[in-house]
């Protein structure tokens, strides 16, 4: 974990910085821990030093974002989304238990936020595919980040999951997380993470037999 | 393969489908969280905060108030009811006399 910058005697973090970005999975309890600026910035928004905030949001917004995009799909609602989910941490600071890192809260309420949109989406579905193509277009044009055909694939047989399992697949394949995590993210018990988790495996290995050597052992 | 080395493989590969954003993501998302949380607050939206939880407890209270209302005057109309509609019958040197008749 690398921070140039040095903290001021004021309140708030120095004007000139640069941030560590999270650590992926397990580590994700520890951060607050080793990041000392972290919590030095929570609690100096709290004290209404509102541009501490700014070293937060730099530290998770790529992660943020990420999640939100692997949910939606779509880069435009991603950073919106992300941003709803800073401006809702910060209006909802004063609850934010002390000492604990800032990542698990944010990623909480990102995933919510972004469960909502899919939610909503998925209401007025019908009238979206009879409208025409345009959203599935769009989302096929989100994917110009992938770039090998592996990940392609990947990318492909995940999307193809019922709705639960895509979104739990995503966060532990992709995001990383393990199943406590994605568990509190999701408000679900971690039971329920695993059995999803187990469908999914089981409908991903027949989908991707040919490149991981075949459906049986 | 077994499926715990399958799965295992496979979130491995998976870990590049994380979305990356452009190099400006970070600068452009910090700006307009910024931007969102120094903003005024407008009268709307203060009259939006104040207004929605004090139309929630004035709605509670209008509804207890009715039901306690609608309550007590049900307990009262039954309890007339029960006496009217009991027969009182006075027993006199033998004879037996209801009121009804």
């Amino acid at each position: 974990m690398t921070i140039t910058a040095t903290w001021g005697g004021s309140a708030g973090p120095p004007s000139t910085w640069r941030v560590q970005e999270p650590a992926l999975s397990a580590e994700w309890e520890r951060l607050g821990q080793d990041d000392p600026f972290e919590g030095r910035a929570i609690e100096a928004v709290r004290k209404g030093d509102a541009g501490s905030y700014d070293y937060l949001v730099s530290k998770y917004s790529k992660r943020v974002v990420s999640i939100a995009w692997g949910i939606v799909r779509n880069a435009h609602d991603a950073e919106d989304l992300a941003q709803e989910a800073f401006v809702k941490a910060f209006q909802r600071i004063d609850r934010f238990k002390e000492g604990e890192p800032f990542g698990p809260w944010i990623y909480r309420i990102v995933t919510n936020l972004a469960l909502d949109v899919v939610k909503h989406r998925s209401r007025f579905r019908h009238e979206e595919l009879t409208d025409a193509q345009p959203a599935a277009r769009r989302d096929n044009a989100e994917l110009g980040a992938v770039t090998n055909e592996l990940a392609t694939r990947i990318d492909t047989a995940i999307q193809s999951l019922p709705e639960n399992q895509r979104v739990v697949a995503r966060l532990y394949l992709v995001e990383q997380f393990d199943h406590a995590e994605i568990a509190v993210m999701m408000n679900l018990s971690e039971g329920t993470i695993r059995s999803h988790l187990s469908l999914a495996r089981k409908k991903l290995k027949d989908q991707l037999a040919d490149l991981y050597g075949g459906t049986h052992d | 393969m077994t499926e715990d080395k399958f799965f295992e493989r496979l979130r491995n590969d998976a870990r590049a489908l994380q979305h990356e954003g452009d190099d400006f993501l970070a600068a452009r998302l910090t700006a307009r969280v910024r931007e969102r949380i120094n903003r005024p607050t407008t009268v709307a939206q203060l009259l939006a905060g104040w207004a929605r939880p004090l139309a929630a407890s004035l709605a509670v209270l209008v509804l207890s108030a009715t039901i306690s209302f609608t309550w007590t005057q049900r307990q009262q109309q039954d309890s007339t009811e029960t006496i009217a509609s009991n027969p009182i019958d006075i027993s006199m040197a033998g004879d037996l006399y209801g009121v009804d008749d």
